[in-house]
C-alpha cells in the first residue's frame, strides 16, 4: 500500500544495470582527462559502448559526481573529492544514495528495526509506477541486485542471504 | 603459516619450471602438449604466460600448482619439488569456482577447511580479513548468485588469499568480466597481491589478453602452438602505473604480438 502523503512521483531512480565500479571508473577517467571531456571520448577511454556509458553517466550525475552539459562531462566538487579518496568511496555517497530509488523505499520500510525483502520494496514501488522490468519476478530480482550492491557498499543496509532480508546498517 | 615458508630465498626464483613436458596418450600414439617448457618467477614478480588458444597454458598452470603431473621435467617452489597440491600454492580460476549454496564467507572458509592448525575462530577471522581486503566487507552473508561477476571474482581472490599463499596462480582471472569491471579489478588485484604486506611472493597469470599482460606483468612468457614450447620471454620494464595509451605501451604490445604470430 502507498502511504497517504507519500510524495509522487519520485524522480531519482538508479539504472538497473549500473554498479559502483563503473561509476568509480567513470569518475577516475573523467578526472584524468581534464576539465571537460566529450562523452564519446569517455566511452572510448572506458572501452564501453556509448549506450552503456550513458546509463553510468546518469547514475554518476544522480549521485552528484559529474555534470553533463551538451555532451561535455566534468567532475563536480564532490566528484573531485570522490576521485581523490582511496578507500570506501561509495560510503561518501551514503546520503545521496538514500534519496534514490529503490534505496529510499527500502530504507523507509526498514526503519524502526524492521527487516525488509526485495519483494516488499518491489511491491511498494510498483504501486507508484517505478519498475525496472515489466515482469514482477525479474523486477524483484533487479531490485534485489541493486539493493545488495549499493546499500552494502554504501553502508546503508545489511543483508542476510539466508533469509533474503535487508536491515538498516 | 605454510611449512616451507622459511625455505624461500630472496633473490633466487620462487618458482622454477624446469624442462617440463607433457604427453597425452591415446590408443595409437602419444599426443605432445607441452614440450620442454622452462620459466622462472621471482620475488614480487608477476609473470604472464600467453600463447595461442588451446596451446596448453592452463595445463602448464595446473602442473605448476601440482594439480596435474608432467611427463618429464620438474616444478620447484624454492628448492622443494612440487609433486602434488601444496598449501603455499593457490589458484584463482576464470569461472570463479564458487559453491553456489554457500555464502561469500562460507566460500572463503571452505578454502581453509584443510588447515588443521587453525581454530574455527581463527579461520573466521582470516576469512573476514580476506573479504575486507578484497573490498567485500558487508557481503559476508551474500550468495554467489546474488553477486556481480567482478564481486564473484573478488570472493575467489579472497578465498585464495585467506590461505596465506606464497604462490598465486591465476587462470584468465579477468576474461569473463566486462571491460570496465575487468579494468578496475586488474588494478586492485595487482595492488593487493604485489605489496610487502601480503604473504604472496609471486604471481603466475595465464592470459590471452596482450594489453592486460603489458599492463600487469613484469615478465611475459610466450608459448607456441601445441606442442607448446617457449618462443620468447620478455622482461617488461615499463614504469608503473602503466599508461595504456602511451607509445611505449603499444611497442610492448607489438613485441608480444610478433612473438604470438
Amino acid at each position: 500500500m502507498v502511504e497517504p502523503g507519500r510524495p509522487l512521483p519520485i524522480a531519482l531512480v538508479m539504472p538497473g544495470n549500473v554498479r559502483a565500479g563503473q561509476v568509480i571508473s567513470l569518475v577516475e577517467v573523467t578526472g584524468g582527462l581534464g576539465a571537460k571531456v566529450d562523452a564519446s571520448r569517455l566511452a572510448d577511454e572506458l572501452g564501453a559502448d556509448i549506450a552503456v556509458l550513458l546509463t553510468i553517466l546518469d547514475a554518476a550525475e544522480m549521485l552528484g559526481l559529474v555534470k553533463s552539459e551538451k555532451g561535455n562531462v566534468s567532475l563536480t566538487e564532490l566528484g573531485l573529492r570522490f576521485q581523490k579518496t582511496s578507500k570506501n568511496k561509495v560510503r561518501m555517497l551514503k546520503e545521496k544514495l538514500a534519496a534514490i530509488e529503490p534505496f529510499r523505499t527500502a530504507l523507509e520500510l526498514a526503519s524502526k528495526g524492521k527487516a525488509v525483502t526485495a519483494g516488499q520494496v518491489s511491491e511498494v514501488l510498483s504501486e507508484i509506477g517505478i519498475k525496472w522490468h515489466y515482469q514482477p519476478e525479474l523486477n524483484e530480482s533487479l531490485i534485489k541486485a541493486l539493493l545488495i550492491h549499493w546499500t552494502i557498499y554504501g553502508a546503508l543496509m545489511k543483508y542476510d542471504g539466508k533469509t533474503g532480508k535487508f536491515q538498516k546498517a | 603459516m605454510p611449512e616451507n615458508r622459511e625455505q624461500l630465498v630472496t633473490g633466487s626464483p620462487i618458482v622454477t619450471v624446469d624442462h617440463v613436458s607433457l604427453n597425452y596418450h591415446n590408443e595409437k600414439e602419444p599426443l605432445p602438449v607441452l614440450a620442454d617448457v622452462s620459466l622462472t618467477a621471482g620475488k614480487d614478480e608477476l609473470v604472464a604466460v600467453t600463447g595461442p588458444s588451446g596451446c596448453g597454458k592452463s595445463t602448464l598452470l595446473r602442473i605448476i600448482g601440482g594439480l596435474s603431473k608432467a611427463t618429464a621435467g620438474t616444478v620447484k617452489i624454492a628448492d622443494s619439488e612440487v609433486t602434488g597440491p601444496r598449501s603455499e600454492i593457490t589458484m584463482v580460476f576464470q569461472n570463479f569456482v564458487l559453491l553456489p549454496w554457500r555464502t561469500s564467507l562460507e566460500n572463503v572458509l571452505f578454502g581453509l577447511s584443510s588447515r588443521k592448525d587453525l581454530s574455527i575462530a581463527q579461520k573466521r577471522e582470516k576469512a573476514e580479513k580476506a573479504l575486507e581486503e578484497t573490498g567485500l566487507m558487508g557481503f559476508e552473508n551474500v550468495y554467489p548468485g546474488e553477486l556481480s561477476g567482478g564481486m564473484k571474482q573478488r570472493v575467489g581472490v579472497a578465498r585464495a588469499l585467506a590461505t596465506d599463499p606464497e604462490v598465486m596462480l591465476m587462470d584468465e582471472p579477468f576474461s569473463s568480466l566486462d571491460d570496465l569491471t575487468a579494468e578496475r579489478l586488474r588494478k586492485e588485484i595487482y595492488a593487493l597481491l604485489i605489496n610487502p604486506f601480503t604473504s604472496v611472493k609471486t604471481v603466475i597469470m595465464v592470459s590471452h589478453n596482450v594489453e592486460e599482460i603489458i599492463e600487469l606483468a613484469d615478465k611475459a612468457v610466450v608459448l607456441s602452438q601445441r606442442p607448446a614450447h617457449v618462443v620468447g620471454e620478455l622482461t617488461i620494464d615499463l614504469p608503473r602505473p602503466r599508461n595504456k595509451k602511451s607509445p611505449e605501451f603499444f611497442t610492448w604490445v607489438d613485441k608480444v604480438y610478433s612473438l604470438l604470430s
